[in-house]
């Protein structure tokens, strides 16, 4: 068992309980032990960076200095938003000594361990889509997908800027592609996967917002995918929650069904209702789960 | 040996590149094949210009410098906005990849790979690129001298070289065409962050418009298109954290920023069922029960009570109040971090070269050994 420092952000503590769930289910499976963390905060999402860009580098700090304390090498994210941030924060911290010295003596003001610098953020789509990781979704997805037509959704903040994520090629990824295939799904390619969904700016742009999320759905939709599969709850929110909204500003009402990364492949490796959580999404999940008989 | 490369003994490779044609007049729209040969050290532009030469010079795309200066030769490879000059063709070559040409997107077509740049230079111009001197003449007589560390603040911002390349894939103008876009913004930051300009907070009020900082969706996208290392969403991350410092929150969009900030140093958490009200205002949210209603059936509206409360909050609210004192606030903030992420390249993750040598803007590198 590989053991990580476990940081689930605030979606999935929130209104994403049913990625929280299923990511705990799933990762046994998959060979990862999760370190629970309680004294973590949230990353800032974007917004602490773009309001107080120094408190964003201190919250971050700490939260890497406590994954830092349970031992472990790596910090699973299982959110874009949150693997861009903490990256970030953590190529600042290792690289610039100066600014980690003097971040440090701030943390330990204030009673906080001291960071050294040898915490590795990744995040779990990472962790399953090779290595040992993806040889055990292998096994664990006994259960497949009967070949169902899934439309990979990665969203933008574990893609770009490609400089502080890294993991694979911007603009021709293939990790999600990869998982859907060892579960037996079928994946559909189309453009829009790597674009926005709109997200950040819902609520202050919600117009602007709509025209980057119908993009996604309506292509996959036209490439008659069953569902959709993200893995960050900032994307699955708008995907799946301001469908309504789509319907009531185009007419179109797409009815797609939108997974998390850990449902997918959950479902394949038989997790039970009560992990899963599919009554906690907006568009109803039943179309998916008659075709796979579950 | 053929005759377009009778200039070079260089080895030569033979590429081919597939163009999207345009007529602008006829609307006609055609993908067309080339193969040519060309010296192995061709750039992408060396290959347009070898194909405008000897197979056809009705090829219309702009150049001028050919080494990553004038900002010219911006256009779409498989996609993805690159300076012709900069795109080297060998790697690609030896791939088997036969990339598609295209013109830059965000912006229409006049011929081939040439864009329309106006709605992109009425842009660049309503941000006011000039300086508003506000400054006293020094005593001496001689001239205003800026410290390295206040330039630091926009040396990034001022590499820009207006290709267009960050404006052609950005997602938020694809949505909103009056988006004043990441060129723009990142030139506006460049003026905002000179401490010899008077315009500051005319600027931010400006740049707060309802097409302005607050319109970016963070897609990214003008980091990783960039030829030259700007990464203008940094910059429009400089200008929103510098507009909250000068109380200019107006806008939703800063609202929402500051609501993060009020989460993490009361709960720990973002306090996500009041982030409309908080955000839009309580009449716009209450506008909004329906949808919330809906959202609520099935969970999405966690109950801000009994709020989720991190273990230790006690330090987040401490750790804020301390980094207010120290006064880095606004863009420094950002501005600290810049020299850590320009090196990335050379973290041992990033393939070796950890020694590399320490490169500060506007500071004389150490000389490379051999």
């Amino acid at each position: 068992m590989k053991q990580v420092a476990y940081y689930k952000g605030c979606l999935a503590s929130l209104s994403a309980k049913e990625l929280d769930s299923s990511t705990q289910a799933l990762a046994p499976k998959v060979g990862i032990e999760l370190l629970e963390l309680e004294t973590v905060t949230c990353c800032g999402a974007g917004d602490i960076h773009e309001a107080e860009p120094d408190y964003y580098l201190h919250l971050n700090a700490r939260i890497l200095a406590y994954a830092e304390a349970t031992g472990a090498e790596t910090l699973m994210t299982i959110c874009n938003v949150c693997t861009l941030n903490l990256r970030q924060a953590n190529y600042q911290l290792k690289i610039d000594d100066a600014l980690r010295a003097r971040v440090n003596k701030n943390l330990e003001t204030v009673g906080v361990p001291p960071y050294s610098g040898n915490v590795e953020v990744r995040h779990f789509l990472w962790e399953i889509a090779e290595g040992e990781g993806y040889e055990l979704l292998k096994q664990a997805a006994h259960r497949g997908l009967k070949g169902l037509k899934i439309a990979p959704f990665y969203g933008c903040q574990i893609l770009r800027p490609s400089k502080i994520l890294g993991f694979e090629d911007p603009d021709r990824p293939w990790s999600l592609e990869r998982i859907i295939e060892a579960c037996g799904g079928q994946a559909i390619d189309y453009p829009a996967k790597v674009k926005c969904c709109g997200f950040p700016i819902i609520q202050a742009r919600e117009e602007t917002a709509l025209g980057e999320l119908i993009q996604p759905i309506e292509q996959a939709y036209e490439a008659g995918a069953d569902a959709m599969v993200t893995p960050c709850p900032l994307c699955h929110l708008s995907l799946d929650a301001w469908q309504s909204k789509l319907k009531k500003a185009t007419g179109r009402d797409f009815k797609m069904p939108i997974l998390h990364l850990s449902q997918l492949v959950g479902v394949a490796a038989g997790l039970h209702d009560s992990e899963l959580k599919f009554k906690r999404h907006v568009v109803s999940v039943d179309p998916v789960l008659e075709k796979l008989e579950v | 040996m053929s005759e377009a490369i009778l200039y070079t003994d260089s080895p030569t490779m033979d590429v081919r590149l597939k163009i999207w044609r345009f007529d602008s007049t006829t609307g006609d729209r055609e993908l067309k094949e080339y193969e040519v040969e060309a010296p192995e050290w061709a750039t992408l532009l060396d290959v347009l210009d070898i194909i405008k030469d000897r197979v056809d010079g009705s090829l219309a795309y702009r150049k001028s410098c050919r080494m990553m200066i004038c900002g010219s030769c911006g256009m779409r490879m498989d996609g993805g906005a690159v300076l012709a000059c900069k795109t080297r063709m060998a790697d690609i070559v030896a791939s088997g990849r036969v990339p598609t040409i295209s013109a830059m997107g965000n912006l229409p077509i006049v011929k081939d790979l040439v864009v329309d740049m106006t709605p992109f230079w009425s842009k660049f111009r309503a941000i006011g690129p000039w300086l508003r001197p506000g400054y006293d003449r020094p005593d001496d007589g001689k001239e205003y001298r800026i410290s390295q560390e206040r330039m630091n603040v926009i040396h990034k911002e001022s590499l820009c070289i207006n290709c267009g390349c960050c404006v052609s894939e950005c997602n938020a103008m694809e949505s909103d065409p009056e988006f004043l876009g990441p060129q723009a913004l990142a030139k506006g930051m460049r003026f905002v962050g000179d401490p010899r300009d008077a315009g500051t907070v005319e600027r931010l009020e400006d740049y707060n418009d309802s097409h302005g900082i607050w319109d970016c969706t963070r897609c990214y996208y003008c980091n990783e298109r960039c030829p030259k290392g700007v990464d203008p969403r940094d910059a429009i991350a400089k200008l929103g954290a510098e507009s909250i410092k000068h109380g200019i929150d107006r806008d939703m969009g800063a609202k929402h920023a500051k609501w993060f900030v009020k989460s993490a140093m009361t709960t720990g958490w973002l306090r996500e069922a009041e982030l409309v009200p908080k955000t839009q205002g309580i009449v716009s949210a209450i506008k909004q029960t329906g949808f919330a209603l809906e959202l609520a059936r099935h969970g999405k509206v966690p109950p801000p009570f009994p709020p989720h409360v991190a273990e230790r909050v006690k330090e987040a609210r401490l750790l804020y109040d301390l980094v207010k004192e120290q006064g880095r606030d606004g863009a420094l903030g950002i501005v600290q971090g810049e020299h850590a992420l320009a090196r990335i390249e050379f973290l041992e993750e990033h393939g070796a070269r950890l020694n590399a040598p320490e490169i500060q803007p506007g500071v004389e590198p150490p000389h490379a050994e051999g």
